[in-house]
């Protein structure tokens, strides 16, 4: 049971494979002019070059993260659509935070104190969240556009008295860690051992994830309270325990998200119109569908996703001017296909219920 | 013998019902005791007081001699205590093993990581020690009901449970699952578990246990012992009264074919193919009955038939006329009535009171409506009317559907579709939990339209209604009718066999005897 339920890998290869065959099409159609074996030609350049897959891996993070706390919380049974807010909410505040720490120019301990703060700040929203749902049974659905809402018009809002205006000063971002002989491998040294640490916690907490919900106790009361809450209440479990836990957890991981794409990657807030966060939080939700709940899974699509993305700026830097929102749409389509084609993303039987012990 | 359990006046009441009235219950270690009665005589409300799911309203829970109190399953099962519930409390997508030990995983590493193999290997030890078939790798999900209910059971047994109760085990599975079932109920007693097993069905009860507690109307009407009891007198308690185990029925006389079905196949939402292949001829006059364990593709052919599903292939026909590209409106409109299976999920909108409820189906025809417009005055005697006939109590149109009791629902539903004036009936599992005496009443009014010489499809999974009922006797069996035969002959052993999908040597078959010459 190496990869989860369904075969993942299979599912990711036919992806991207579908995903390169339309992006080639879509140059041919908006690009008659150049053949598509020179596209080809430069688009094995691009993908080819360190840089660019260094640049999809950080671009990969915030989604990744929201991605896997998305899987915490909607396995356990609570559907946490809130994702984008809890991303947009922790952006801002470790800003805030290290920039009232530090000032103009704060220094990499405060920059990390600042992150602390954004992931603490992230999960008390998501604590919130849980009670609305949980004790007071709110909608899921409703309760997470309200998360999303709420951050979307609060951190401008806080933005805007803080500094006079949406966007945050510049401030700097987390070092690169490199690591000692290692970072000299060519190609795979400057990807994956001189990168953000935002990265190394992200490959880490996806192998945490994967092992914590296959390997663990705590990992099959997730499934069962996402499954078959009444099971596992039966057995002496408590159930409310159990969705509470999933959904701090998808705080804590979408505030690594946003907290490292805030100062781990821009350096700066910026608060206008859909925000920094700019939809990261709806793609990891499809990251994770997409993924079939498996974090391996949720990663690959999160990077696949990520990678569109940054692909797009290189083809626009080459004179390929493709229009983003065009690349945009593109990982909720692929969703869309995948579960109403490809089919068999298993969503949780529970998710979305609420449950009360004792209720017949 | 010590007893194990000792239920002294118990008394449970929830709003407007007294579930239970101080039903005492003693039950003998090591032994099989069956908790008889119909349904809602207060069997499995007795049981979920006694694995804490209910607080009692009086009474006292005595284990093996000291009284105890039960807040939460939790305390019940720390006392060991074990309860199967009729729907399964499993968790699909996990494999049995997962399952047996959900909440009590044996792990390693300082609890870091859950203890696979050695949970593996317990639960293939348990499952070896009760003679048990249960794969621990196997997915939930992928395994048969039956051993579903093994897994349920090592479950309980995992959790340290000495006293199993299980809430009508046997609903689920075919007669062969039965069998093995009461081997298993053997070897639990044998090696010094005690099990209470809550039935309906008198047969069961006299097969598997050694004692039976018989509940009516929430009272303890009767412990007996198994061998010393006839089915008699256990119908006589069950009922408090002597039953009347034969319907009045005139012989049958059957005329033209009025409701047709030909190489029926219909599939599911998830693509399987749950009817296979069937063809019925169900003559005017007749009732042609469709007996087997549910689940073997009845409901899909009964929706395939009123029209709530459209099949894969084959016809459907009223009187020769293909019908099968109708919409169910188009079938009510040429004499289809339909008394539905789920009757608070398809016979019945719970929320709206009678008048509305007796007008559904009639909502666009005349005299009910005219141009989109309703007539309450008529809608409100057409209510009163049924509920009149057909004795529907509390006898006020103004009453929510939801306020009724299911039997009471039951006749109200009977009662709109055969006020219809139907040519054909289709009438689907339509005494499914209601009390005896709306039962017969039902039953009457079935063969009230038989003999106006109207078409009644019957499908049942009590196989004392269907035959008694039947003029033929259809045996369905994994979407494909197994064979017909005539049920004033065939035995219930050879039925059982029917059910299971074998044929017996010498069932009385009969294709079509009753159509006669025309």
């Amino acid at each position: 049971m190496s990869f989860g339920r369904l075969p993942t890998d299979r599912r990711l290869l036919a992806g991207v494979a579908g995903l390169v065959l339309a992006a080639l099409l879509a140059v041919e159609v908006l690009f008659p002019a150049n053949p598509v074996t020179d596209v080809g030609a430069v688009l094995v350049t691009i993908v080819a070059d360190a840089n660019y897959v260094s640049s999809v891996l950080r671009l990969t993070v915030p989604i990744a993260f929201a991605a896997l706390g998305g899987i915490f919380a909607e396995k356990s049974g609570v559907i946490n659509i809130g994702l984008e807010g809890l991303l947009i909410i922790s952006a801002f505040t470790s800003l805030a935070a290290a920039a009232a720490l530090g000032g103009g120019d704060p220094n990499q301990t405060q920059l990390w104190l600042g992150f602390g703060i954004a992931v603490l700040v992230s999960t008390l929203f998501a604590l919130l969240f849980a009670i609305v749902c949980i004790e007071f049974k709110a909608d899921q659905i409703i309760a997470g556009l309200a998360v999303w809402l709420i951050a979307l018009g609060l951190a401008p809002f806080a933005s805007k008295v803080i500094w006079g205006q949406v966007n945050s000063p510049t401030i700097g971002t987390f070092n690169n860690w490199t690591i000692p002989v290692l970072s000299e491998i060519p190609f795979v040294g400057p990807v994956l051992f001189d990168a953000s640490p935002m990265v190394y916690m992200l490959l880490v907490a996806v192998v945490a994830s994967w092992y914590a919900l296959n390997r663990t106790s705590f990992g099959r009361w997730i499934e069962a309270s996402g499954e078959n809450p009444k099971a596992l209440d039966t057995v002496g479990v408590d159930v409310r325990r159990v969705r509470y836990t999933g959904v701090l957890l998808s705080g804590f991981l979408s505030g690594i998200g946003g907290a490292g794409l805030a100062i781990g990657r821009v350096g700066q807030f910026i608060g206008g119109g859909t925000t920094m966060v700019n939809g990261r939080g709806w793609i990891g939700i499809t990251a994770y569908l997409f993924g079939n709940y498996n974090p391996f899974g949720a990663f690959g699509a999160s990077f696949l996703f990520a990678s569109l993305d940054a692909l797009q700026f290189r083809l626009q830097q080459v004179g390929y001017n493709i229009p983003s929102e065009l690349i945009g749409i593109i990982p909720y389509v692929t969703v869309v296909v995948v579960l109403a084609f490809v089919g068999r993303t298993r969503i949780p039987s529970a998710a979305g219920d609420h449950y009360e012990s004792g209720e017949e | 013998m010590s007893v194990a359990v000792y239920l002294d006046g118990i008394t449970k009441r929830f709003p407007g019902v007294v579930a239970n009235d101080e039903v005492d219950l003693e039950v003998e270690a090591g032994t099989v005791h069956a908790l008889l009665g119909e349904n809602g005589a207060g069997k499995t409300t007795l049981m979920n007081v006694l694995y804490g799911l209910y607080r009692p309203n009086g009474g006292t829970i005595h284990l093996n001699g000291e009284p105890r109190e039960f807040a939460t399953p939790r305390d019940a099962i720390d006392a060991g205590i074990g309860m199967i519930h009729q729907h399964f409390m499993l968790v699909d997508t996990l494999t049995t093993a997962e399952n047996i030990v959900l909440g009590h995983e044996p792990r390693k590493w300082g609890g870091l990581a859950v203890d696979r193999e050695r949970a593996e290997r317990e639960v293939r030890e348990l499952s070896q020690r009760y003679g048990f078939d249960v794969d621990p790798e196997a997915r939930v999900e992928d395994v048969s009901v039956g051993v579903q209910q093994r897994v349920e059971i090592l479950k309980a047994l995992y959790g340290g449970a000495d006293v199993l109760i299980l809430d009508e085990p046997t609903a689920v599975l075919t007669p062969q699952e039965v069998e093995d079932l009461f081997g298993v109920f053997d070897e639990l007693a044998d090696q010094g578990k005690t099990i209470i097993f809550i039935t309906h069905k008198l047969g069961e009860a006299m097969e598997a246990a050694d004692d039976i507690t018989v509940l009516r109307d929430g009272k303890n009407v009767g412990s007996v012992d198994a061998d010393a009891t006839t089915r008699e007198e256990l119908a006589e308690l069950m009922v408090g009264r002597e039953v009347l185990l034969e319907a009045d029925k005139d012989p049958a006389n059957p005329g033209e074919v009025g409701l047709a079905v030909s190489d029926l196949r219909v599939t599911d939402d998830r693509g399987v193919e749950q009817v296979s292949g069937v063809d019925i001829e169900a003559r005017e006059g007749e009732v042609f009955g469709i007996a087997g364990v549910d689940g073997n593709g009845q409901s899909e052919l009964v929706e395939a038939v009123t029209g709530l599903t459209t099949p894969e292939e084959g016809r459907v026909s009223i009187h020769g006329e293909d019908v099968t590209g109708l919409s169910r409106r188009d079938r009510i409109d040429d004499g289809m009535a339909y008394v539905p299976e789920d009757r608070q999920e398809r016979g019945l909108v719970m929320e709206f009171d009678l008048v509305e409820n007796g007008l559904l189906g009639s909502q666009h025809a005349q005299p009910y409506a005219e141009g989109g417009r309703i007539d309450w005055t008529e809608t409100r005697g057409h209510a009163e009317a049924i509920i009149e006939e057909y004795d529907v109590r509390p006898p006020d149109p103004d009453a929510d559907a939801k306020s009724l009791s299911g039997g009471n629902q039951q006749k109200f539903i009977v009662g709109r579709e055969f006020a219809r004036d139907p040519d054909v009936v289709v009438a689907s599992h339509p005494t499914r939990g209601v009390d005896v005496g709306s039962i017969e009443f039902i039953h009457d009014r079935l063969l009230d339209l038989r003999r106006e010489g109207k078409t009644i499809l019957l499908v049942s999974s009590k196989l004392d209604e269907v035959q008694q009922l039947s003029d033929r006797l259809a045996v369905m069996y994994e979407g494909e009718i197994v064979d017909i035969v005539d049920p004033d002959r065939v035995t219930e052993e050879e039925l059982g066999l029917l059910m299971a999908g074998e044929i017996p040597e010498d069932a009385p078959s009969i294709a079509d005897s009753t159509g006669g010459e025309r």
